[in-house]
């Protein structure tokens, strides 16, 4: 109700050619302009969010192993360099696949990888990373930055002081960054980004043993967003990356026996 | 007043630029054996044209050189005099039309000729009969036209010279008359861009070194700004006291700059990093700063792309990373064109221009998370067949396999010898094994191969 009211008021603004005067006083998460979110190029998504994760806030993708979480966040980082922004991702425990980041688009030439490791144990990697997104959104500029904490352990995820993430929203209020964490389970919680929880399946095609392979998956995503602006829930098809499966037994390099 | 000073073949070329600096700061260098000097207030100093000529050559004799003199209004009036003769000629202003009128052609061959004095080659030399420039085309031209001397190519008509040889006719006919086409360009001596400080005492620490190295990076940067340049690599060079206040150690770092750059906060900030990853070895008792110029940066700005952070920030930042995450652990990822899983390549991050970005979107697509180091697993089979996935590492669930795919067997590189593998990219190149994709019970689906030689099983990543 009250959102139906404030669209009939932002209409009634508009048609006295009162919108730039008044939106642009409004948060980053109240505008509509591309300026105000950055998609993830994930059509059902962001027409969900009304546009993609806001920018000068920490959201958040949360969910257990094969939800999606990776692939969600590569799209969203494939859809910030395609607009000739330049990104960042902060690399844990140095997960990431060139191929599939590839595969989703990336200008890999405009993402600044961060690869850090597990020696000197979790603890110590945490701090590394927490320390390098910092330094990365200090020096502004960029237009996604990605904290990737999606195999840290929870008990060393529970060493972070919460004051981290006030102190992230802190520095990047106001800019055009989103940062976007992703990570098992809810982390930042905080007051204006969003939280994407996935929860999904990897599809499978063909019965028989030799035709059987991964299709794709089937996601489902719980938005939950300040003042319950967008909550709700969206279903997203992911499908597979064909470098992975088909291309190499195409050519001849891989083969199935 | 313009003197040429042309030295006899077989002269030193930095000895002639020597003898002509100590005269004056406006010189121009025409090939290895020739200098032109600008004498604009010179008569204050040394007397009248002659004087000057006189001084000069004797510097020059005592220096080793043997030279011709030609002084006149205009500078070609005087190459084409020092070319023709020899020892001392002068010319007063004005009259320099007569005394080139005599002159033969074959002079403009020469002092039209360009002459790199770089080029250790480059010959002007009047007595050198072979020389190349007399069989120029449009010399052979002008004699078939029964020209001989300067007057006569001077004394024709301008618009039919133009209309008959072009505008290569039209500027031998200004040399002839002893006009100059262009300013003289004042030859600026190579620059050292170097600060260096001796300390009173040894200093330990990188704390103190860094107001070190604000006191000297501001008199350098404010040097470069002056000329016009940014610095491409950073020299930082420490000299080291031991212990026993004797044995002297030099500790050198090279820092090469991605992008020209003079601004001194930049300049300090980078190579502090850069001590902080490689620190000196004892207390620091003298230190040196340089940098090698190059021409600065000209940026235009675009109103319809994205701005990017400058080179100075990037690199900044880029080096703050790297002392944080570890050398070669930060950058941008490049594709290999190979069938190695999981190879790729690191570069260092230097986002071009947007302008051919914004192709269309790509369907979202499953990705994988690698383990950089392949997890070892212990994998139950039954009848070839993957049944259950045990797995030790903490923070990975095992199970029983519901879903499987495979095996995919795949091999390359055998050829090759192993080599000692890095941290960073830990990818042996050679590989031998049958993958598969398996989907546990928990949901979560892996990726995992069979090294065929050694019979065990490893988890390559995660679907997600």
């Amino acid at each position: 109700m009250a959102n139906q009211a404030l669209a009939r008021l932002e209409t009634a603004l508009r048609d006295r050619k009162l919108d730039r005067t008044l939106t642009t006083a409004l948060p980053v998460w109240e505008r509509r302009d591309d300026s105000a979110a950055i998609a993830t190029d994930v059509a059902a998504l962001d027409a969900c969010l009304r546009g993609g994760l806001p920018r000068g806030q920490l959201s958040e993708i949360v969910g257990p192993s094969s939800s999606g979480r990776t692939a969600i966040v590569l799209q969203t980082i494939a859809a910030s360099t395609r607009r000739g922004e330049i990104a960042a991702l902060v690399d844990t425990f140095d997960r990431l696949d060139v191929a599939s980041a590839a595969a989703a688009g990336i200008d890999l030439e405009r993402l600044l990888w961060m690869r850090g490791e597990a020696a000197g144990g979790s603890d110590a990697a945490v701090n590394r990373a927490l320390k390098a997104v910092n330094l990365v959104l200090q020096a502004g500029g960029f237009g996604c930055v990605v904290l990737d904490l999606a195999d840290v352990p929870p008990v060393a995820l529970r060493r972070i002081p919460f004051t981290t993430w006030l102190r992230v929203q802190r520095i990047i209020e106001g800019s055009d960054t989103a940062c976007v964490l992703i990570a098992a389970q809810p982390l930042a919680r905080s007051a204006r980004g969003l939280t994407l929880s996935l929860a999904g399946r990897v599809r499978w095609t063909g019965d028989a043993d030799r035709s059987r392979h991964v299709a794709g998956a089937d996601i489902d995503v719980r938005i939950v967003s300040p003042r319950r602006r967008f909550d709700g829930e969206v279903s997203v098809a992911l499908i597979t990356n064909d470098s992975h499966y088909n291309e190499p037994r195409r050519h001849g390099g891989h083969g199935a026996i | 007043m313009f003197a040429d000073v042309y030295a006899a073949q077989g002269s030193s070329f930095e000895t002639l630029l020597d003898v002509a600096r100590d005269f004056s700061p406006r010189i121009e260098t025409c090939g290895r054996r020739e200098v032109v000097l600008d004498l604009a207030g010179l008569t204050r100093l040394f007397g009248d044209a002659k004087t000057i000529a006189d001084e000069l050559r004797r510097t020059a004799a005592d220096r080793g050189l043997r030279v011709r003199i030609a002084i006149a209004g205009t500078r070609t009036a005087a190459r084409l005099l020092a070319h023709h003769r020899a020892g001392v000629t002068i010319v007063d202003a004005g009259n320099e039309a007569a005394a080139l009128a005599a002159l033969p052609l074959v002079l403009l061959a020469r002092i039209s000729h360009p002459n790199d004095p770089n080029d250790p080659n480059a010959s002007n030399d009047p007595n050198d009969s072979n020389d190349p420039n007399d069989s120029n085309d449009l010399l052979t031209t002008l004699r078939r036209w029964g020209l001989r001397t300067l007057s006569d190519l001077a004394a024709l008509p301008a618009d039919e010279v133009a209309a008959r040889l072009g505008q290569t006719g039209i500027a031998w006919q200004r040399l002839a008359r002893g006009e100059d086409s262009a300013p003289l360009v004042p030859s600026v001596p190579e620059e050292r861009f170097e600060q260096a400080l001796d300390l009173e005492w040894p200093i330990e620490g990188l704390e103190p070194l860094s107001f070190v190295l604000a006191r000297l990076m501001e008199p350098l940067s404010a040097h470069l700004e002056r000329r016009d340049r940014g610095a491409a690599v950073l020299h930082v060079r420490l000299q080291l006291v031991k212990r026993d206040g004797v044995t002297r150690e030099v500790h050198e770092r090279s820092l090469q700059l991605p992008a020209p750059m003079r601004d001194a906060r930049t300049l300090r900030t980078l190579a502090l990093l850069d001590l902080e990853s490689h620190p000196p070895s004892a207390a620091i008792d003298r230190v040196v700063v340089a940098v090698d110029p190059t021409p600065g940066r000209v940026i235009q700005f675009s109103l319809l792309t994205r701005p990017l952070p400058s080179p100075e920030q990037l690199s900044t930042l880029m080096a703050r990373l790297t002392a944080l995450m570890g050398e070669g652990r930060c950058g941008s990822a490049i594709t290999v064109d190979s069938w190695q899983p999981g190879v790729f390549e690191m570069t260092s991050f230097t986002p071009r221009d947007s302008r051919d970005v914004n192709s269309a979107a790509s369907v979202p697509r499953l990705a994988m998370r690698r383990f950089r180091f392949p997890v070892p697993a212990r994998i139950r089979v039954e009848g070839g067949i993957p049944v259950r996935v045990i797995i030790d590492r903490r923070g990975l669930s095992g199970g029983k396999v519901e879903k499987y795919a495979g095996p995919w067997r795949t091999s390359g590189g055998w050829w090759m010898p192993v080599p000692p593998l890095s941290p960073i990219q830990p990818i042996p190149p050679n590989w031998d094994r049958d993958e598969w994709d398996v989907t546990l019970s928990d949901g979560a689906t892996y990726r995992v191969f069979r090294e065929r030689d050694t019979d065990a099983w490893f988890i390559e990543g995660v679907v997600d």
